[in-house]
């Protein structure tokens, strides 16, 4: 499955010099979901402030998120290590804040299962941890 | 519709489990005064990130934790003007008996019907897994409680219009 980016984001996200530039589009477009997602979460704007930035990541991600299927979500989670989990579950706390149709339900899935494999520790560093994404 | 609710206060149970760590903390600003730190505001540094889960645009529960006190925010479904005043109305009936209630606060945050303010004293004069079981059993209650007495509007509107237009 691939996934469509404007090209404004693709050219604003290319602007921004330095190791926290947010995800890079390319490999995303490239590869298949898991991997997409793998390079969204370890790019993820988490450290930055600008809000531009850790927008396009946060739609990217969402979107990477909604496009698994749920039966690929447990595959997905588990190839991941902690701290992508941790960055992960930031994204699907963040994407509960924006509800629209079916995403609502398909974000509890993924909570579900990343609940499973990184527990309580996980949702109390999405809690404590300050470099919000 | 009931196939995410199942999955949505899961969620919820989980991230009220790993909010619920709280210890006593006093005043920062006020010598010998201890306050619920996510109502005063009174420093950033004792804030946690607040987290919503939804589970439609309607339905949501805002979690604000801070370091020695929780408040949970419900909204509740509101589909048509009837659940709309009935919920208002069943809100308003139990704020004012917030303390009978002992975590439930007096006023709702604004955009959600009810809150729930839960600080170190309650969980340790309270087991921490029964404040959880509470919420959630509250959450469970509330949409069954308000589409039950809604039956019950329009079952007793329909009697007394039938009534009512007997005489004709």
């Amino acid at each position: 499955m691939w996934i469509s980016i404007p090209k404004t984001t693709l050219k604003r996200m290319r602007q921004i010099p330095g190791g926290l530039v947010g995800p890079d589009e390319n490999e995303i477009n490239t590869g298949k979901l898991i991997d997409a997602l793998k390079v969204l979460l370890t790019n993820a704007p988490t450290g930055i402030k600008n809000q531009q930035i850790k927008e396009n990541a946060l739609n990217l991600t969402l979107k990477v998120l909604l496009a698994i299927k749920p039966s690929q979500i447990e595959e997905a989670v588990s190839s991941l290590d902690a701290n992508l989990v941790d960055t992960l579950m930031k994204y699907v706390y963040k994407g509960f804040e924006f509800p629209s149709e079916g995403s609502s339900g398909h974000l509890l899935l993924w909570h579900e299962k990343i609940y499973n494999v990184g527990g309580v520790g996980c949702i109390i560093r999405v809690l404590a941890d300050t470099r919000r994404v | 519709m009931s196939a995410t609710l199942k999955p949505y206060l899961t969620a919820v149970r989980h991230t009220l489990t790993a909010a619920m760590c709280l210890g006593n903390f006093s005043s920062q600003v006020v010598e010998r005064h201890n306050k619920p730190e996510v109502e005063v505001r009174s420093s950033r540094e004792l804030l946690l990130t607040p987290v919503v889960i939804s589970r439609n645009e309607k339905e949501k529960v805002l979690i604000e934790t801070s370091v020695n006190s929780v408040r949970i925010s419900i909204a509740v479904k509101q589909a048509d003007e009837i659940e709309k005043i009935l919920c208002k109305k069943f809100m308003r009936f139990m704020m004012m008996r917030a303390e009978n209630f002992i975590v439930l606060r007096r006023k709702p945050i604004e955009g959600y019907d009810i809150s729930f303010l839960i600080t170190n004293f309650h969980t340790e004069q309270m087991y921490k897994h029964k404040l959880v079981d509470f919420v959630i059993h509250f959450m469970e209650e509330i949409d069954k409680e308000i589409s039950e007495m809604k039956l019950a509007v329009n079952a007793r509107a329909r009697i007394v219009s039938e009534e009512f237009l007997k005489r004709f």
